[in-house]
């Protein structure tokens, strides 16, 4: 039989695949007016976007400066063996792994509501600017001294990943795009080595690193 | 009314612009859903979960799609993720009864030619049903069809293409039924 005889027949048999009941419109509109009055509202960037791109400004002049005041490398052979440019030397790995840290527990936060989003529907419109926002942070701090714990640096490449995913990603509609922004959060296990790195908190970071 | 006016009441919070946009398309998002789902339960919950999002985001909306289609978008998204969370729970479902059934039950007399269609189209694959439901039993064109779902027309073509072949390839032993 041709393709244009199947998909008559097709066509013909198909409409009364799950034919839908007239539609409930009073009843539905009803629980939606609940629904809006119980207290869903427009969700709002949340603030700490806004100091993660203040973090990112901070990072990138902070980085910019380290490295064109950087001194020379006789001049680093001399100084590194003082006890003045050691201490310098460990405060700046300390300052850029407290903001690590506090990176990332802002991704984990934002990771974690992007899935339930994703699972409970679409991610909302302003998901992909704060995934830049995010990935702009993480960038800066890939080549900063604190990837210089190669755990870390891992993880932050993993992030990485994930987020330029989700930047990337055009918005409610291919689910599709979803699925491998799921498959590379489950892969990585970044959730999971988010939270082992988040739950060591400031102080484990300051003394062991931040994983 | 057009769209852009009618937006601009409804984030003004006038209520009967609200009710308006809802009565434009809730018979679409409604029908699409309850195809999907088979089941008026699951097809209020998407219908009701789509306005909900739709309501909230509309200040995101920027008019490059028409508003139909802008939310028909939020509704497919709404369905396949509702239609994952069903899967999942079904599944669990059917492995219990399976394991209380010891095998007791009386085999079932074989499916005529419309039960065979409905189970094969229900064995697609999502993302492949949804176009071929879209396209052929509810008449959305592919564009219509790419702009909601997010793909490319070729993308609509290709999988309605698909989704065809499958369902010619289940129904194979009812080809004398349906040349006739």
């Amino acid at each position: 039989m041709s393709d244009d005889r199947f998909e008559q027949f097709l066509r013909r048999e198909a409409r009364g695949y799950h034919e839908p009941p007239a539609v409930p419109r009073e009843e539905m509109w009803r629980a939606i007016a609940d629904e809006r009055r119980a207290g869903r509202r427009p969700t709002r960037r949340p603030t700490w976007i806004y100091w993660g791109a203040g973090i990112a400004a901070a990072l990138v002049i902070g980085v910019g400066i380290g490295r064109y005041s950087a001194p020379g490398e006789d001049t680093v052979t001399l100084a590194a063996a003082g006890p003045a440019e050691t201490a310098r030397t460990s405060a700046t790995q300390v300052a850029f792994r407290l903001t690590a840290a506090q990176h990332l527990a802002r991704v984990e936060v934002f990771l974690i509501g992007f899935r339930t989003d994703t699972r409970s529907g679409a991610p909302g419109a302003g998901t992909a600017p704060d995934a830049r926002s995010l990935l702009a942070t993480t960038r800066v701090l890939i080549d900063s001294p604190a990837a210089e714990d190669v755990m870390l640096r891992q993880l932050l490449e993993d992030i990485e990943l994930v987020l330029s995913q989700i930047a990337s990603y055009a918005g409610g509609s291919d689910s599709t795009e979803l699925d491998f922004i799921d498959e590379s959060l489950d892969q990585r296990s970044v959730l999971f080595r988010l939270r082992t790195a988040t739950d060591a908190g400031p102080a484990g970071t300051m003394t062991q690193g931040v994983l | 009314m057009d769209d852009r006016e009618l937006i601009a009441r409804v984030r003004d919070g006038d209520p009967g612009a609200e009710r308006l946009l809802y009565d434009q398309h809730v018979d679409r998002v409604y029908r699409l859903a309850y195809r999907m789902t088979g089941d008026d339960d699951l097809a209020r919950d998407c219908t009701q979960e789509t306005f909900i999002r739709a309501f909230e985001r509309l200040d995101q909306f920027r008019g490059e799609a028409a508003l139909g289609t802008w939310i028909q978008a939020i509704a497919g998204t709404v369905v396949l993720n509702g239609l994952r969370k069903v899967k999942r729970f079904r599944t669990r479902e059917v492995e219990l009864d399976e394991s209380l059934a010891h095998g007791g039950s009386p085999r079932a007399p074989e499916p005529d030619l419309k039960e065979q269609l409905e189970r094969a189209i229900d064995d697609l694959p999502d993302k492949y049903r949804m176009v071929f439901v879209m396209h052929d039993v509810e008449g959305y064109t592919h564009e219509e069809i790419g702009s909601a779902l997010g793909m490319p027309v070729g993308t609509s073509k290709a999988q309605l293409f698909r989704a065809r072949a499958r369902l010619r390839d289940a129904l194979s032993e009812f080809a004398e039924e349906w040349a006739s």
